[in-house]
């Protein structure tokens, strides 16, 4: 008993700590294209971007601090605010030499959870499956002047010490110029406009409260970040507030509210959206696509784009909205992607984009 | 008590001695306020902060949009709460984890003496005051209550083994009076700490019971464990009446939240450190001596099981023993205070190494055993200090004083990037926040059907952590929350999309101050019937400190006068007359 016990509890302890600790190598070479993707992600997930790289395929002539900077972001974009959480990943084709796999992504951001679909190709090298990573080479701008002449309008305040919003003056005229009540998937959704009718700019939202049948207040929602809570004078945002979980038969009536407050703004950065255009993506789902182009000569970091989508008699029938990964460099255009609700694409008549945006130096 | 031992060559260090001890060596640490910037300090600094306000009301505003204040077992806050119109919450604080320190060697000697003789309990007791174990709970986890209820239990485990052994009655009493103020102290370590302790003590009985002048039963002993089981159940039930009303009100059903404690240790090393290797200290190297001491000796195999099985529950993920045996309770309890446990179940055995020692090699091995414990604590002490668990302290006076300010407090607020400092603006604030530091007492349905923590730390729970935020934020005017204050730019975008204004700026811009302008004053929330009726609050305010007032009055109770005989231990095989081994 002397050497037996503490031999059997040893090695009880060595077994169950091996029990819970021995997996396969991380780094070994992946033997199928998933195996490949999900080594790759589960590196990126981890934080580990040299390990990552190593199931990069030399033919994607992606230097490491390309995928670097495509992986794990730069200048203050949101994916530098964003880390993998989870992936699913699908095989769509495979055969001796290359596979195509779906990888259905989910990112933490600073903005909450970001969802992205990518299909990679894969392709078999001496050391095993490798995906290839191609990484969009960013253009050189070259050196130039950009003259800074946008509006900008100011506040002065009485001291201070007073709140933010308590200068006792008029709040900006704002006004709710359009309305639609749509459900969706068990939710009740309000989708909109509002413009800023006033002469100086507002710090607008919109808050709606459902009315049920016996004329109760049944809920309330607010835009939150779907609209451009900035309006410049006779600036039109859309918006929309969800509910989620609500029938509209509980729906008696709605009461929208909307809120300005007079704040100080400038037009600057002026944001141009190009090459706008309703397609289908690689899954079959209709998605806006276009260029954001930053015309002012200090960088966004993070772009937020809201789409309006009207039909042929001008009545708002959609807001789509998604953050853009990437910031927006002066003067280089960066793609851009937000879904569209496929049975609805059909009645898209016309539709308006917007760009809301934080620069992390210019907090107003 | 074990008699003194007869032929042992060095007398047992006096337990006054070992005090002063451990005065010298954590009071220096207490008076400089070291465990204010632990995990947990000002969390029951905030409950003590009630208490010391509303001492029979629990409900409290201030956390969460409203709290109960029975989710959480009273007894340490409310002896903070008594103190803090002495010293101040924060002294107050440092008083109570001082006394508790002092009780900690007390116990251990006690409970030393169950399975060592005296000079090496008081070894045993003397280890206690420097484990990397304790310094990490006190200095860095600021888990009050856990050692407060430890070194309880440690108080309580004699009489438990002199009642199933002996079954006299007053032993009975003692123990369950201190088990009941051990449970009002800290109701995990009751419910898991006190029978890892326990079970082992009951085997000892068992094996001792011969020693009993009454030559108890096996079955007797067990009987008088069962009704001993009983009596604190029934009396914890007592004591804690309002929590475990609360408790199957609202059950905890809120998504696990990840915690370092459950992480494999191998895979994620810096857990390791902070977990396992800073807490366990030299006591590392005692473990081949434990496993084959415990092993060679009868009466040491239950001690040796009990501290096998802690240990390896301290391990959190890097054994499956913790999710198997726990079940669902493994993803809501952490691991630190399990390894706390083990090393105090192993302190008896490295009590007979440290005689050994000191027999064997005199003042080298005196030395060794020094620095050894030197190491241990300062290491500790000094991995808190080094691995700080926040970006520092900072001053969050200007935010205090900003939400007791005019009519700031009709508002809500929460903190983003605070850290632990918190629980410090919401002791002091007068306005209320949605966040809060007990995760257990939350009841809005934003903060717990995410699986995510503390609101002020959303970015480190992930998705479940900025979805749980995010859905605050929306609903920001249902809840009056109109003032976040932040010192992460991380939070930023969310902010500035959402509509959020930077309205002021302290600490040189390290903290801004967020606002929402058309956010109305906060209102009442209504919970329902989670909210405990007076007679709670009432029953809340007298039992758990009246439970620690009994035990401390029967502990006074002298023991009868017995004539008794000293053994050496192991005993002799000439020692044939025991009347009586008792440990109390």
């Amino acid at each position: 008993m002397n050497k037996i016990l503490p031999a059997v509890l040893i090695v009880l302890a060595a077994a169950l700590v091996a029990a819970a600790t021995i997996r396969s190598s991380a780094l070994a070479p992946a033997t199928t294209p998933e195996g490949a993707v999900q080594s790759l992600l589960g590196h990126v997930k981890n934080h580990d971007a040299p390990a990552a790289y190593r199931y990069v395929a030399k033919q994607s002539n992606t230097p490491f601090p390309d995928f670097l900077r495509d992986v794990f972001g730069q200048d203050s974009n949101l994916r530098t605010y964003s880390s993998l959480q989870v992936f699913n990943t699908r095989v769509l084709h495979e055969d001796d030499r290359e596979a195509s796999v779906r990888a259905s992504l989910q990112w933490a951001s600073a903005v909450g959870a970001v969802y992205d679909t990518r299909d990679m190709k894969v392709v078999r090298e001496d050391t095993g499956w490798k995906v290839i990573w191609p990484v969009a080479v960013q253009p050189k701008v070259p050196p130039q002047v950009i003259p800074v002449n946008y509006l900008r309008w100011d506040i002065v305040t009485r001291g201070s010490d007073d709140d933010w919003g308590a200068q006792n003056v008029d709040a900006p005229r704002v006004r709710i110029i359009s309305m639609n009540p749509v459900e969706k998937d068990g939710n009740f959704i309000l989708l909109g406009e509002i413009e800023n009718e006033d002469t100086v700019p507002g710090f607008v939202s919109v808050q709606a409260t459902l009315i049920g049948k016996d004329g109760e207040s049944i809920a309330q929602e607010e835009s939150f970040d779907k609209i451009s809570h900035i309006l410049l004078p006779k600036e039109v945002s859309p918006f929309r507030i969800d509910f989620p979980n609500m029938s509209r038969d509980r729906v008696q009536s709605v009461h929208l509210q909307p809120n300005a407050m007079l704040v100080a703004a400038s037009a600057d950065p002026v944001i141009g959206v190009l090459h706008q255009a309703l397609q289908k993506d690689s899954s079959g789902h209709a998605v806006l696509v276009g260029e954001l182009l930053n015309q002012s000569g200090q960088t966004v970091n993070i772009p937020h784009v809201l789409a309006t989508f009207y039909d042929n008699a001008g009545k708002v029938i959609w807001v789509s909205d998604g953050y853009v990964d990437q910031s927006l460099a002066p003067q280089t255009p960066v793609a851009f992607s937000i879904g569209v609700r496929d049975d609805l694409a059909a009645q898209v008549h016309t539709y308006r984009v917007t760009v809301n945006q934080y620069s992390r130096d210019r907090i107003q | 008590m074990i008699p003194k031992s007869v032929s042992a060559p060095v007398r047992a260090i006096p337990l006054l001695a070992i005090l002063l001890v451990a005065l010298a060596v954590h009071g220096p640490l207490l008076l400089m306020q070291l465990p204010a910037n632990s995990y947990d300090a000002n969390t029951h600094i905030f409950f003590a902060g009630h208490y010391a306000n509303h001492w029979f009301s629990p409900w409290n505003e201030k956390w969460f949009g409203g709290m109960s204040q029975t989710t959480y077992p009273p007894l340490t806050h409310q002896w903070i709460a008594l103190f803090s119109h002495t010293f101040g919450l924060t002294g107050a604080y440092m008083v109570v984890q001082l006394i508790v320190i002092l009780l900690l060697p007390v116990g251990m000697y006690r409970y030393a003496l169950l399975w060592i003789p005296e000079r090496e309990a008081s070894y045993a007791a003397l280890g206690t005051v420097f484990l990397g174990s304790l310094a990490m709970l006190v200095y860095q986890s600021g888990q009050l209550p856990t050692t407060t209820a430890a070194a309880l239990t440690l108080n309580a485990l004699p009489y438990f083994y002199s009642w199933t052994r002996d079954g006299r009655g007053m032993q009975l009493l003692k123990g369950v009076a201190i088990s009941m103020a051990g449970a009002a102290a800290h109701h995990v370590t009751f419910l898991f700490g006190a029978i890892l302790f326990a079970l082992p003590v009951l085997w000892l009985s068992v094996l001792d019971r011969k020693l009993s002048g009454r030559g108890s039963s096996v079955v007797g002993v067990l009987v008088r464990a069962v009704v001993f089981g009983a009596a604190i159940l029934g009396a914890a039930i007592l004591v804690l009446l309002p929590y475990f009303m609360s408790l199957r009100q609202n059950p905890i059903s809120q998504l696990p939240i990840p915690h370092g404690s459950r992480d494999n240790y191998i895979l994620s090393p810096h857990s390791g450190i902070n977990f396992w290797i800073i807490p366990m200290g030299a006591l590392i190297l005692a473990i081949p001596y434990i496993l084959f001491r415990g092993s060679a000796e009868r009466r040491l195999r239950p001690l040796l099981f009990g501290w096998y099985l802690t240990t390896l529950l301290g391990l959190g993920g890097t054994t499956p023993v913790g999710r198997v045996l726990l079940g669902r309770a493994y993803e809501v309890l952490t691991f630190e205070r399990f390894t706390f446990w083990a090393t105090l179940m192993a302190m008896p055995i490295v009590g007979l190494l440290a005689k050994e020692l000191v027999d064997r090699w005199g003042r080298r091995g005196i030395l060794l055993l020094g620095v050894s414990a030197v190491y241990s604590c300062a290491m500790a002490v000094a991995w808190v200090v080094f691995n700080p668990i926040n970006s520092g302290d900072f001053r969050v006076q200007p935010v205090i004083d900003f939400l007791n300010r005019e009519d700031h407090a009709k508002y809500r607020y929460i903190t983003l990037g605070f850290g632990n400092q918190f629980a410090k603006v919401s002791t002091y604030a007068n306005a209320g926040s949605l966040d809060g530091d007990y995760n257990s007492a939350r009841l809005l349905p934003e903060l717990t059907a995410y699986g995510a923590g503390q609101l002020y730390n959303s970015k480190y729970y992930g998705t479940a952590g900025m979805e749980s935020l995010r859905a605050i934020l929306k609903h920001a005017d249902q809840y009056g929350l109109r003032y976040i204050f932040v010192r992460d730019r991380y939070y930023e975008p969310l902010l500035a999309f959402a509509g959020w204004r930077q309205a002021e700026i302290y600490d040189n811009g390290a903290t801004s101050l967020w606002t929402k302008d058309d956010v109305p004053p906060a209102k009442h929330i209504d919970f329902g019937n989670v909210v405990p009726p007076a007679w709670q609050g009432v029953m809340w305010g007298i039992v758990p400190v009246s439970a620690s007032l009994l035990a401390l009055i029967v502990v006074l109770i002298p023991n009868r006068r017995r004539s008794i005989n000293t053994i050496n231990f192991p005993a002799s095989q000439e020692t044939t007359e025991i009347s009586l081994r008792e440990a109390q």
